[in-house]
């Protein structure tokens, strides 16, 4: 962190380049980076006028090409990229040769977008491309190795190279274009599409910048690394970013990956005060208020957001939320087929897609849906996780226990994957398996806290009567220690057990207390007060029992049992959870 | 930024979130070789009368160009031209016109075709008809802008192989492009090659049969046709002829190439999982094997009407193939429970054939697991038959039938269910099982000892004709039932020291059956055996050593034997006895009982060479027993070899001899060169041993017959170049003719066995105690 400290010292310096790259971007039609960097750059104070850079001198060739690029710009602007392309073709500047370049590719992808809609039939569908392509990676291939292409058209080839299925290459560009361009964060951001792995990450040689801090943030919350991602945004908000929007989604994006809800929302309401009418990232903030159930707050975004702009994918997504919190499936996947409508690579709405199918016992619509989430990204795991709850719902767990082993491969740390796991080992009959599933679900910190209640029923099942105590035990605990109040928590059954085991044992004092504890919840009242009478019913033989010790009583050999030292289990310290 | 560069594709043909392959209902589209196709109906239809040999073979080709993958120009041309070169001229001075032209052109051509509602000669419903229909309607709906697409595509499609224009139209301009691309591919690396491969020129020009997908130059996106082509003509050629498919990994390639450009061909996952099932690729093979049924059940839902029955189908087999995927990869307790959840949802939904299947794999998973399944299999064909379903009936069978070989059922019980199910195969056609069955056959005569028997039904399966539809008449399919009989044919002709044969058929084998393919294992451990038991014939025991080894590494009992062999021979005889004791156990764990027979004797071998012959004797009383309970002939002449030669060394050389005289028919009959040579020196040794005590004119005609029988064990012995044995006979040959007083042919074979004996090292046992 020391390295970090020294480098954001100067943040009158950091502001400086990010305005003049703004500039910069900005004159090449690049609008998605003058949009990163002007959020950064909002977040840090103004300058005062005479620290402002001065506009970059203009060499004689841009001065040549400066009515062309003009004219360009603003056909470009138009998204007439032919037409931009045509009035640069002789120009000589690497700004005007940038420009022109990127039109061509523009239109490229244009008319590829354009022809996907009226190609002549099915088998079509895959060929159509972008036919730019080609003479694009054959020019700037020549004008590469003669070490002509400065970083914004170095990001380009990298571009045109990923087009082109030429991933290694790609890569290697992208390196090159943030040595030669590290404020660019296009560049980057390609990068960050391309690594798959920490070790790959850690093999590239990238340029010494305050960037590139950045940059591995985003790359370890892609590489679900959060405590990692964490501590460098928590490092980039002390070195004095603490205002950016940016930071502050991309938190909440990570506290959202582990599943932190409470931390994760506070950051969205934030985000949401100090930038109002954003749209990105606002799909993550409805499926937080989605697993909350907070139907009022998830409506009022919904309508605020549909006020903005009706027809962006992450509108539809949050309305595809807030209907299929109302149950409203159908009308949910709709939103989310407009979702995909809008932008098919859409990850997150595939998945989503897939789950209200699953909602509506269409199984076979939620595996496709699940495997075009899967065609995108490989590592989603949801969408391996719901192609698993599908098979199991059509029971065939051991067919789901791979789809399942793929989400906890991407996820080793989520005890949702390992409790569906311990599942379909369990409904296999293997139960070793399952224990194991069971356990390392509750040691990797089990959120929906199921995992203990299940290995300990069970436990119950095969008849290990102490090992299933003793989880109820460690399972009561967790639940009175982890504070909020669960549906679905069945402290009365684990209860309930406890009072049996140590009934049968003989330790009628837990015993009664645990049929005590019992009455306090609905399901297990009636058990307990049963339990109750008939430990007093036993207390009161028991009383006797001391005198007719030679006779031989039915119940001696409980009571004998009771005094032996062979019990694992140690009596219920329930003091503490007294509410 | 990512958002702007994502491709963007949009997929117009998604309702309902379930992407329908085919909107309009059209299976056909108009692409530039059907337009091709078309003009050739239309000259038919328009040229004036031709030959009428010409307009049969034309006629006859129109349904292959309809239904067939798309073709190349140069290759239709080519293909019109054999037939009628007439008309082949004009269909190519129309297509110019055409591509040559304006769009207009086209149009017109389009125009003229035959309409439905025009009188013409085309009959409607007629095939020819159908097809015209087809693509007027699938033009007519097309946009402008697919039009004109269409219309740049025929001019690509013209301009690719253009042929050597007749008409002598003017020559378009190459566009500037092309010339750059050239420059590309020669200055860059391959994969330029691919990301360009839709414009590159093919280079081949091959007849149409076999020609294009068989190459390895499909790099442009194949059509629907193309492609089901190609991958029911590579999962054909998996199933019979590895060799001839594609390798590994350009098959793979290829696969990942067509899912690029069209994702929703599931059957190019399924393929996939085959081709990694070559190569023993676990990952990836289930991963395709699940994603060819994901996407199955998608495409199975749509098509038919019943959907739901058809979904639940799918679903079925699909765990019913992992659990085979797990056997495969012998994850026996996996496959279990795969099996056991297929057949629980089977059950549910009263599928009696899934069913059906999922009990003839459970049956191959418990015997595979090594435990008894007789019970099952028999239920099981009990239950296919039942249900008719010969395939399934009589592979139970064929399971049973090895098993019954194994546990010594009666031969003529197992040669009748042979036969019965022969007959069921040859009235379904069912090649694979007749194959399998032919296989069968040869192994259990062989097992039975009858050579003959077994060489002629190799010869039977090595010479039928191939029965499948796909290259019917091609002599021979590379299915393991023809590993099987060619190793067992090579292994008859090691026996008759016919090396020069095996060596051939050994070549055969590795070009048909390379080393990485699934069937290789069964030749390398056949030709191991034979070159192990040469170098054994020969004495030559530093040359055996290394192939016990590569013979454990193939068979662990078979290369624990085999060593046991090589110690005994080299008289380390405490570890030749611990070996084959742990062997013995080993074998009676898995009823094994040819080995077991075998270590029998090779025990009893090593009694003798510690001069226990009388202990000898209870274990090949043991072995002949086993023998002969399971039919084992060749197994058991041995044994009664052994027995003689025990009988001689205990001194009592009648019986002995009467027992030589019982089996020496057989044996000559059916047994190996080696097996006929021993029994021949023994025969000789038990005369001899018993003119010692004969009266003298007896003595020397027995001594006389001893020269005989002698001189024919030498032919065997020396054409197996055994010659550790040919020294015993010169030796003992040599002593004959000295009592018998042929002092010039004793000199003979007293020099013979001189020679031999300075070329062999000095066998440490006193001479003899072998057979």
């Amino acid at each position: 962190m020391a390295a970090l400290s020294t480098e954001f010292g100067d943040l009158v310096q950091i502001k400086k380049q990010l305005i003049s790259i703004i500039s910069q971007c900005r004159e090449r039609g690049l609008v998605h980076s003058v949009k990163w960097a002007s959020e950064l750059a909002f977040a840090l104070d103004p300058l005062p006028v005479n620290e402002h850079p001065p506009p970059p001198d203009l060499t004689e060739e841009d001065a040549e090409d400066f009515d062309a690029l003009c004219l360009a710009k603003s056909y470009f602007d138009l998204k007439e990229y032919d037409r931009a392309a045509y009035f640069l073709r002789g120009c000589r500047s690497k700004k005007a040769y940038f420009l022109y370049m990127y039109s061509r590719y523009l239109s490229g992808e244009k008319k590829k977008d354009d022809e996907t809609v009226d190609s002549l039939g099915p088998l079509e569908k895959g060929q159509v491309r972008n036919e730019a392509l080609r003479e694009l990676r054959v020019e700037l291939s020549k004008k590469h190795n003669a070490g002509e292409l400065d970083g914004f058209a170095l990001y380009l080839y990298g571009v045109v190279l990923r087009k082109l299925d030429l991933l290694k290459e790609a890569v290697d560009i992208f390196v090159a274009a943030t040595h030669a361009l590290p404020l660019h964060w296009g560049a980057w951001l390609e990068l960050c599409n391309l690594v798959t792995n920490i070790e790959m990450l850690k093999s590239l040689s990238l340029p010494e910048c305050w960037v590139r801090d950045f940059f591995l943030a985003q790359m370890y919350t892609e590489l679900q690394m959060i405590t990692e991602a964490l501590q460098k945004y928590q490092s980039l908000i002390e070195a004095g970013f603490s205002k950016s929007t940016y930071i502050i989604s991309q938190i909440a994006v990570a506290y959202h990956n582990i599943r932190d809800i409470d931390q994760a929302l506070a950051l969205f309401n934030e985000l949401r005060e100090q930038d109002p009418f954003r749209i990105e990232n606002m799909d993550t903030f409805s499926n937080l208020l989605y697993v909350r159930s907070m139907k009022p707050e998830l409506s009022y975004l919904a309508h605020n957001l549909v006020e903005i702009d009706k027809y962006r994918v992450e509108t539809c997504c949050v309305i595809g939320n807030y209907y299929s919190l109302r149950a409203q499936h159908e009308k949910a996947a709709l939103y989310f087929q407009r979702a995909l409508k809008l932008n098919p690579r859409c990850l997150g709405a595939w998945t989503l897609m897939g789950h209200e199918y699953m909602e509506m016992k269409n199984t076979s619509a939620a595996i496709q849906a699940y495997r075009h989430a899967i065609e995108v990204n490989k590592r989603d795991y949801r969408a391996w996780y719901g192609l698993g709850q599908t098979y199991e719902i059509l029971k065939m767990p051991f067919y789901s226990l791979y789809y399942y082993r793929k989400a906890h491969h991407l996820r080793p740390n989520d005890s949702r994957m390992l409790v569906a796991l311990g599942e379909c080992y369990e409904k296999l009959n293997q139960h070793v398996e399952a224990k194991k599933c069971y356990w390392r679900a509750y040691s990797v910190g089990d959120v929906e806290r199921m995992a203990l209640l299940k290995l300990a029923k069970l436990h119950e099942q095969l008849h290990e009567s102490d090992d299933a105590a003793q989880y109820y035990i460690i399972y009561i605990k967790d639940i009175f220690s982890c504070g909020e109040q669960l549906e679905h928590a069945e402290v009365g059954t684990a209860l309930r057990y406890l009072g049996y085991y140590y009934f049968k044992k003989g330790m009628y004092d837990e015993s009664s207390f645990c049929a005590q504890r019992c009455c306090d919840y609905n399901d297990a009242r009636d058990a307990g007060k049963a339990l109750l009478m008939q430990i007093s019913a036993m207390r009161e033989q028991g009383d006797a029992s001391p005198q007719e010790m030679s006779t031989p009583g039915v119940f001696t050999p409980l009571s004998n049992n009771a005094a032996t030292p062979i019990r694992r289990v140690s009596p219920l310290d329930l003091s503490s959870v007294t509410p | 930024m990512a958002s702007v560069h994502e491709s963007l594709y949009f997929n117009p043909m998604m309702t309902n979130g379930v992407v329908h392959a085919n909107i309009f209902g059209i299976k056909d589209w108009v692409t530039p070789y059907k337009i091709s196709v078309l003009a050739l109906l239309y000259e038919m239809i328009h040229a004036e009368p031709m030959a009428l040999l010409e307009r049969r073979r034309l006629n006859k080709l129109i349904l292959p160009l309809q239904q067939g993958p798309d073709l190349s120009l140069k290759q239709f041309l080519m293909v019109v031209e054999l037939c009628c070169p007439e008309t082949s001229f004009e269909l190519r001075c129309r297509l110019s016109q055409m591509a040559d032209g304006e769009l207009k052109d086209m149009e017109h051509f389009f125009s003229t075709l035959p309409n439905p509602f025009s009188d013409s000669e085309v009959c409607k419903t007629s095939v020819v008809g159908l097809f015209v229909r087809h693509m007027l309607l699938a033009y007519n709906k097309l946009s402008f802008s697919q039009v004109f697409k269409l219309y740049k595509s025929l001019q690509q499609y013209y301009n690719k192989d253009r042929w050597p224009s007749p008409s002598a139209g003017p020559q378009p301009e190459l566009p500037s492009s092309v010339n750059e691309d050239m420059e590309l591919t020669g200055a860059e690396d391959t994969s330029v090659n691919r990301a360009d491969g839709m414009d590159r020129e093919e280079p081949d020009a091959g007849p149409l049969h076999h020609s294009e997908l068989c190459g390895h130059d499909t790099t442009g996106p194949l059509s629907q046709k193309q492609a089901e082509y190609f991958f029911a003509r590579q999962a054909y050629l998996l199933k019979n002829d590895e060799n001839k498919a594609m390798t590994p990994a350009i098959l793979q390639n290829e696969l990942n190439n067509i899912l690029k450009f069209n994702p929703d061909f599931a059957e190019a996952h399924y393929l996939s999982y085959l081709n990694s099932m070559r190569v023993q690729d676990i990952y990836i093979a289930t991963h395709s094997l699940l994603h060819y049924f994901d996407r199955l059940i998608l495409s199975v839902g749509e098509g038919k009407s019943n959907g739901d029955e058809g979904y639940g189908r799918s679903l079925r087999y699909a765990i019913l193939n992992l659990a085979t995927l797990h056997c495969r990869f012998g994850h026996y307790q996996q496959a279990d429970l795969a099996l056991q959840e297929a057949i629980r949802i089977a059950q549910e939904s009263n599928d009696h054939v899934c069913l059906q299947h999922c009990l003839s794999w459970l049956y191959t998973v418990e015997r595979m697991r090594g435990s008894d399944s007789l019970v099952l299999t028999e239920d099981s064909v009990k239950m296919a038959s039942h249900f008719a379903l010969p395939y399934l009936a009589s592979l139970g069978i064929q399971s049973l039938v090895q098993q019954g070989a194994t546990q010594g059922v009666t031969a003529n019980k197992l040669l009748d269910a042979m036969r019965s199910t022969d007959m069921v195969h040859w009235k379904q056609s069912l090649s694979e099982l007749i194959e399998i069955s032919l296989a069968q056959t040869t192994s259990i005569w062989r097992m039975y000892g009858k050579s003959t028997m077994a060489w002629q039904q190799a010869q039977l399966l090595l010479n039928m004709n191939s029965l499948e539809p796909v290259n019917f008449g091609v002599q021979q399919n590379n299915t393991e039932a023809f590993a099987v009989a060619l190793c067992h044919l090579a292994e008859l002709h090691a026996e008759q020291g016919l090396y020069g044969a095996v060596s051939d058929i050994m070549t055969h084998l590795k070009q048909q059956f390379p080393p990485h393919t699934q069937h290789a294992k069964l030749w390398m451990l056949c030709d191991l055996k034979i070159q192990f038991e040469r170098a054994m014939n020969d004495g030559k025991y530093h040359l055996a050593e290394p192939h016990i080894t590569a013979i454990a590494a193939l068979n662990t009992t078979e290369g624990l034997y085999r060593k046991a062999l090589l110690l005994k021979a080299l008289n380390q005889t405490s570890e030749a006895s611990k070996i084959l004791q742990r062997l013995q156990h080993l074998c009676e764990k898995k009823k094994s009982t040819e080995m077991i027979i075998r270590v029998l004797l090779a025990t009893a071998e090593l009694h003798w060479d510690s001069c226990g012959f009388a202990t000898a004797l209870p274990l090949l009383l043991q072995a002949l027993t086993l023998s002969r309970q399971h039919n084992l002939q060749s197994l058991a002449s041995e044994t009664v070899l052994h027995l003689a030669f025990t009988q001689l060394m205990l001194g009592t050389p009648e019986p002995a001899l009467a027992l030589l005289e019982d089996v020496l028919e057989s044996i000559l009959a059916h047994g190996s060169f080696m097996d006929k040579g021993r029994a021949l020196l023994l025969m000789a040794r038990c005369q001899v041993a018993l003119a010692g005590c004969a009266a003298e004119e007896d003595r020397l005609a027995a001594l006389e017959e001893a020269v005989e029988t002698l001189h024919e064990a030498t032919f065997y012995f020396s054409r197996l170049d055994c010659n550790e044995r040919l020294r015993d006979v010169y030796y003992l040959q040599a002593r004959l003719h000295h009592a018998l007083g042929h002092s010039a042919q004793r000199n003979k074979f007293a020099m013979l066995f001189r020679l031999l004996d300075q070329e062999l090292p000095l066998s440490g046992a006193t001479v003899m105690t072998h057979i």
